[in-house]
């Protein structure tokens, strides 16, 4: 077993002639003259899919981040950096970064433990395992809005579960505002909801890492005196990290885009606008589409330097 | 061995086959437009019959029957899809956007009159049927007029309203029937000071539309307007009805009127969750037609024939109720826009309008309707003891007025987001009444001044 930074394959012997196989009937090899068409014309259906529904749409959101296209003050016009000043002075895309932010340490930072924690107790097989995975999976599966409504009815301030268990529990009055009165409350309590939503699939994701750790390496490791924290520093997490990696990497690309669950759990309020829902503002209800494509311009660049780091900070190669 | 290399050779010409049919297929696809919807929507077919079209409304669908019978008049088949209304909207702008089809017939909403008139993303309804007539006995109608066109045709009369829980306010020994503010007020306060209720007064705080025409019609009730005919805010000045309005809503809740937990309570959810279930004794902006549709439901309901109108408590009388009335149109990018007007024509007739309102047998009522926007329909309604609180809601209905005199400016969603997120803060005590009123306000001048 490797553990190495580095990320590079080793190159095959490329373009070096295949070894005939031996025995009387082995035939010589034919050199191909001309390229193998082949492997191009099978993936070609794929690439044409990627170019027109991801690749085209992200130029054209690039290219019209710098026009001024604004249904509502024709014509489109260049307009250079005059979207992105815009967003800079606007107070509601301000705070909305603010709580993005927190959206996405919360978020990242909870989802990445429970999908550790909750792949290692699943990781040795044990009787209804195949159950648990399978409710585990429920909320992942469940559409946020869905999830949204769902929660909206355990926070209400009137007549919700919370309030009610809290007064049950003579902890409060059983009227406790949980939505939208208190910022970092506000962000908590609805990144949970979405905690809960993409977790199941962070401990998906970790545990398919963890069942390729051969039996052998804890065995080897008790046989040592190692106990079972020293097993899980030592081994477990090592040898994991490419799949926390890859939760990671999910995570911080569901946080930052989190838009179902503030919107139906905190309307536009600024306590818990994400940056997503500013987008969505900007562009269907100004109808200031420029400044709508800069903003989602800007959401994945910062989506894809957020990952790259936590590619660069998480990922090593394994290998077993 | 030489069978095998054949057969392998056939497969890789099939799959090499395949797989350039299917990228050829998407390339066409991609090149071709979306099919022959699309060749008809820089102007539409002007057939008028044998054609089925989409109705997109926020709205579960007439009775089957009627839509039968209007499919047997005309040869129109309507494909009936309720989407909800913010869903809706979006739809409409992304498809103008984009000049695709989604629907023939849709949602135009008196807030985005303005918008859509100015964006000329639906068709003048003028052209199509005799608005002219309608005038006098749909007084909503100007409500859905841009540069003397009309952008769509109102289906309902809905406008904002008081209504009161009488059974609670005479617990009480409350006023059921203030005429003023200060009287509206002072009945809340002693309901809440006799421990009838902990929390009489239902204004939902969410961060939605809902507060900001709450705070519309609150502002019309302290006797004044929230913009003028130019789009200018009238309601900096702390002596302002506006200012009065949003302080009136503010200290409402900081003094206990208001259920703390409304800070995240839409409209819809306080009508439904606390109007309803006796939790408050007041909702001083509801929906005409609340009480028929809601408050006397009973499986909706535990305060069934409790809750009454009552005229819009004014500064020194009864104040102008605002309407909020729901219109239908034709996008330009209809498949069918003749056949679209055909059935806004059927939808939006008087006679249809009492058959949706219970007028002529529960058969042909239409459960979800509001109040007909024909005067005419409301009277049929009236005379025959349809319309629950009737008598209350003709005269409020006859003297409705507009939301903004001038029509919703082209810039309205963007003032409203501004006015719900900013009273929202006001009420959670992340900035003053002061504060909020001032950023609502530079916004306001800032896109009336098209900066």
């Amino acid at each position: 077993m490797t553990v190495s930074s580095s990320t590079t394959e080793p190159l095959a012997a490329e373009g070096a002639a295949p070894r005939p196989p031996a025995g009387p009937t082995s035939v010589a090899p034919v050199r191909r003259s001309r390229v193998d068409l082949l492997p191009y014309l099978l993936v070609a259906p794929v690439m044409i899919f990627i170019a027109c529904l991801a690749l085209v749409p992200a130029v054209f959101t690039v290219v019209q981040s710098f026009f001024k296209v604004d249904a509502l003050d024709p014509p489109t016009r260049f307009d250079g950096f005059g979207n992105f000043t815009r967003l800079w002075h606007s107070p509601a895309v301000i705070g909305s970064i603010g709580n993005t932010a927190l959206y996405v340490v919360i978020g990242v930072t909870l989802s990445t433990v429970i999908g550790i924690g909750a792949a290692v107790v699943l990781q040795k097989p044990f009787r209804g395992r195949s159950l648990v995975i399978a409710i585990l999976i429920l909320p992942w599966a469940m559409p946020g809005v869905v999830e949204g409504i769902l929660w909206t009815g355990i926070f209400d301030p009137n007549a919700g579960l919370i309030n009610s268990v809290l007064s049950s529990l003579h902890l409060s009055d059983g009227n406790a505002v949980l939505l939208g009165q208190n910022r970092l409350l506000t962000i908590t309590l609805i990144e949970l909801v979405q905690v809960w939503q993409i977790a199941p699939l962070s401990v998906l994701l970790i545990l398919a890492v963890l069942q390729l750790i051969p039996g052998e390496l804890y065995e080897a490791a008790q046989i040592d005196g190692c106990t079972s924290w020293s097993a899980f520093r030592r081994i477990t997490l090592p040898l994991a990290r490419p799949g926390i990696a890859v939760t990671m990497v999910q995570a911080v690309i569901a946080t930052l885009n989190v838009f179902d669950q503030p919107y139906v759990l905190n309307g536009a309020a600024n306590t818990g606008a994400s940056v997503t829902m500013q987008t969505y503002f900007i562009s269907f209800q100004d109808l200031d589409f420029g400044q709508g494509y800069a903003l989602s311009l800007l959401i994945t660049i910062v989506t894809l330097l957020i990952s790259l780091v936590v590619v660069r900070l998480v990922y090593r190669r394994v290998e077993l | 061995m030489l069978r095998t290399g054949r057969r392998m050779g056939t497969a890789r010409w099939n799959a090499a086959l395949m797989a350039g049919v299917t990228s050829l297929a998407l390339v066409l696809a991609g090149c071709s437009g979306s099919g022959p919807g699309d060749k008809q929507s820089s102007g539409g077919s002007t057939q008028t019959s044998g054609v089925t079209i989409t109705v997109a409304l926020a709205s579960d669908p007439p009775p089957k029957a009627a839509l039968a019978a209007f499919t047997k008049d005309t040869g129109i088949t309507v494909n009936w899809v309720n989407i909800d209304w913010d869903s809706l909207q979006s739809k409409i702008s992304a498809a103008a956007t984009a000049k695709t089809y989604f629907a023939d017939a849709t949602n135009v909403d008196w807030s985005r009159v303005g918008q859509l008139g100015k964006l000329k993303w639906f068709y003048p309804m003028d052209t199509y049927i005799d608005t002219k007539a309608m005038e006098a006995d749909v007084p909503q109608l100007a409500s859905f007029t841009v540069d003397g066109h009309v952008v769509g045709v109102p289906y309902d009369a809905s406008f904002m309203v008081t209504t009161v829980n009488t059974e609670l306010f005479q617990k009480a020994g409350a006023n059921p029937a203030p005429k003023t503010m200060d009287e509206y007020t002072e009945a809340l306060k002693t309901i809440k000071a006799k421990g009838v209720l902990e929390h009489p007064l239902n204004i939902p705080f969410a961060a939605a539309e809902g507060l900001s025409t709450y705070w519309y019609e609150t502002t019309g009730a302290f006797g004044g307007t929230v913009l003028d005919k130019d789009g200018k805010p009238q309601f900096t000045s702390p002596d302002s009805p506006g200012y009065k309005a949003a302080q009136w809503m503010v200290d409402a809740l900081k003094t206990g009127l208001v259920p703390p937990g409304n800070i995240n309570v839409t409209d819809s959810q306080g009508q439904q969750n606390l109007m309803a279930k006796g939790q408050v004794a007041s909702t001083f902006s509801d929906y005409s037609g609340n009480v028929g549709t809601l408050y006397n439901i009973k499986a909706s309901s535990s305060v069934v024939g409790k809750v009454k109108y009552l005229p819009t408590p004014g500064a020194s009388g009864p104040a102008a109720n605002l309407s909020n009335p729901d219109g239908v149109g034709i996008p330009k990018e209809a498949k069918y826009p003749n056949a679209a007007a055909k059935f806004i024509e059927w939808f939006t007739a008087t006679e249809q309008q009492a058959d949706f309102a219970g007028v002529n047998g529960p058969e042909k009522t239409f459960a979800t309707y509001p109040i007909p926007s024909h005067l005419s329909a409301v009277q049929q309604m009236v005379a025959k003891g349809n319309l629950v609180g009737g008598k209350d809601l003709e005269p409020m209905l006859k003297g409705s007025k507009p939301v903004f005199e001038g029509g919703a400016p082209s810039w309205y969603p963007k003032f409203s987001n501004a006015v719900y997120t900013n009273l929202h803060a006001a009420a959670t005590g992340s900035m003053s009444v002061e504060q909020a009123i001032k950023t609502i306000g530079d916004t306001a001048n800032q896109l009336a001044s098209g900066s």
